[in-house]
């Protein structure tokens, strides 16, 4: 069970001895059963936010000090006091290794003040020099630089600096996917850092921001450096990376958590609908073979490998992962991630039949939203019910707009849908209220 | 015994982060205290497209080689310039090669496009840094004096090895900074 559960239940249980719902045995035997709630104190979170806001101050503090003189000094006394902060910061986390190896708190901020003060430092020798202006060279030394530390000083913001480094960095190679595709290997080197962090504490604010940005980052990796090869791939390479993010958050280890404690699962299905949702759309089929962001001609034979290596990989991982669902019979969950299936099909069929892929998401989209509504319905769950029939209101009246109904029908519609809305839920209500 | 090596590799790690920096210093003031010198003439840059606030956007007059014949290149592909000096002391590229030549001075650089038959250079001279209050009126003057008709701006460049750094901007005859403290008097 999830901490804040036990923590909840723990001060439930003097309360629920007096009023003899439990004994005191069976309070220490639950007491036992869980074992001690190792607690980050409200104390040391505090320690670890105002730490990495202090040690950021101190770095800005020290670089605006050198500014003030900056003009008189010599170039190669700018040069040099250029490697202070670094010198610094290097100091402070040293320090910090040293006598507080314990600390969660200090490694964070020392190493996040570090992983910014070598920044720092590239770009201060960068303008001294009159360096020109090759953003992805800096930024890639920068990272590579300071992705040892979420290593060796177990910190998580460094490897969160660094994933999103190596995206913009891929980012400014967008129109270059030889090199672009290099963001899979560089974010690799992060995955036992994740998969560390994900082993002492899930569902925490450390790995909820960690996963977060990992797949905001990782989104927008594919789309600079995947599907350059063949038009209209992003229509099975996208389904499919949301699917895998779904799936992974979907991984049963812990039950009770919030939508925001799981983003990999909450930004995977919100992605899998929203692309779903697309996909009903004609114009998408229409001009799939039109037109590709940063479609590059010169990538063929040998130098398009990595790009479908990639991207198989991902599909795969996307088919596997909604096999090991289906097997298990779980239908809720597994048929969300029925999108890249149903996207390979219709891109393959889009050629016989303008209308077959529409078809294939309209009926998907009505199905899935049928099914969460009939199991919201089946575990009196409002929040469930709702988000189906959002999703049922939404295809219906993306369905009005693109026919050529008037407008009293359209707004008939909307009556409708929304008549619909208020009496499930009076419904339910009552239902509920029966129940009990 | 595990926290000696953590700390054991933390140092190497220091190590390399000052390193590269410091290697950076290293590399450019060599080039500055043994490189030759060019003036190479600027030329104005399109005001709008400069990135504004930190330092002067520089682009110098005569970017571009005759296209090297035979060969296909594409933009952004490693190229070497060829530097002569003209009868008035500037510096000018005459050719480019693609393999690292023997006697005449160089610049190692890349090609930017090709437009019939000349090529022009992506040059590693772009920008000139500045104090940030200052940038805005350094590049206002550098504009004035690189205009064409007046074309009395130039950089001057320490290259070695066809490694290229900026040692100065010059404006009117007179380093930028003295143009500037001139201009904050009046």
């Amino acid at each position: 069970m999830n901490k804040m559960g036990i923590k909840w239940l723990y001060q439930e249980l003097p309360e629920l001895i007096t009023r003899g719902i439990l004994t005191q045995e069976t309070a220490d035997k639950i007491r036992q059963y869980y074992g001690e709630v190792k607690s980050i104190s409200k104390m040391t979170v505090m320690l670890i936010i105002l730490g990495t806001i202090g040690a950021l101050l101190i770095g800005l503090g020290i670089i605006l000090l050198f500014a003030h003189n900056w003009e008189q000094l010599s170039r190669l006394t700018r040069a040099v006091l250029s490697l202070a902060p670094l010198a610094i910061g290097q100091g402070l986390a040293l320090w910090v290794l040293w006598k507080r190896p314990q600390s969660s708190a200090f490694k964070e901020g020392s190493a996040t003040f570090l992983s910014l003060m070598v920044g720092a430092a590239i770009a201060l020798i960068s303008q001294t020099y009159n360096i020109p202006g090759d953003a992805g060279t800096f930024i890639l030394t920068w990272m590579l630089l300071i992705m040892p530390l979420a290593y060796l000083m177990q910190a998580s913001l460094p490897a969160a600096i660094y994933l999103i480094g190596i995206t913009v960095w891929s980012g400014t190679y967008w129109d270059n996917p030889n090199k672009a595709i290099l963001f899979w290997p560089l974010a690799a080197i992060t995955i036992p850092h994740f998969i560390w962090a994900l082993r002492q504490e899930i569902y925490t604010l450390r790995t909820t921001i960690l996963s977060l940005i990992m797949v905001i980052c990782v989104s927008f990796a594919a789309s600079f450096s995947l599907g350059k090869t063949w038009h209209g791939s992003w229509i099975i390479i996208f389904p499919s990376l949301y699917s895998v993010f779904y799936f992974l958050g979907r991984l049963e280890v812990n039950k009770i958590t919030t939508n925001w404690q799981r983003p990999l699962r909450l930004i995977g299905a919100i992605g899998l609908f929203i692309l779903a949702f697309q996909f009903t759309f004609r114009y998408i089929w229409q001009h799939l073979d039109d037109y590709s962001y940063g479609m590059n001609r010169n990538i063929s034979g040998i130098n398009a490998l990595p790009d479908y290596i990639i991207t198989l990989a991902i599909i795969a991982a996307a088919v596997l992962l909604f096999y090991d669902q289906v097997k298990r019979k779980n239908i809720t969950i597994s048929l969300l991630g029925a999108v890249p299936l149903l996207a390979i099909i219709a891109y393959l069929v889009r050629g016989q039949s303008a209308i077959l892929p529409l078809m294939i998401f309209n009926v998907y989209l009505f199905v899935l939203s049928l099914s969460r509504i009939i199991a919201g319905f089946r575990s009196n769950n409002f929040a469930v019910i709702n988000t189906g029939m959002l999703m049922l209101a939404i295809l219906i009246i993306a369905r009005f707009f693109d026919s050529d109904v008037s407008f009293i029908i359209k707004g008939l519609v909307f009556i409708i849908v929304g008549v619909g809305f208020l009496v499930t839920n009076a419904i339910l209500a009552r239902r509920m209220r029966g129940a009990k | 015994m595990k926290s000696k090596l953590i700390i054991g590799l933390f140092l190497a790690v220091s190590f390399i982060q000052i390193i590269t920096p410091l290697s950076m210093i290293i590399k450019r003031e060599s080039v500055l205290k043994n490189g030759g010198q060019f003036k190479f003439k600027t030329a104005p840059v399109d005001p709008y497209d400069a990135f504004r606030g930190r330092y002067v956007a520089l682009r110098i007059e005569d970017n571009y080689v005759p296209a090297i014949k035979g060969t296909k290149l594409s933009g952004g592909q490693a190229v070497y310039a060829l530097i002569d000096i003209d009868s008035h002391g500037f510096a000018k590229f005459t050719a480019a090669a693609t393999v690292r030549p023997r006697e005449k001075p160089y610049i190692q650089t890349k090609t930017w496009y090709i437009s019939g038959d000349k090529m022009y250079l992506d040059l590693p001279i772009d920008r000139y840094y500045m104090e940030e209050k200052a940038a805005l009126m350094a590049e206002r003057i550098y504009q004035q004096y690189a205009q064409r008709g007046k074309q009395d701006a130039y950089v001057v460049v320490r290259i070695k090895d066809g490694f290229a750094v900026i040692e100065s901007l010059y404006v009117g005859g007179q380093k930028i900074e003295e143009a500037l403290k001139q201009e904050r008097k009046r």
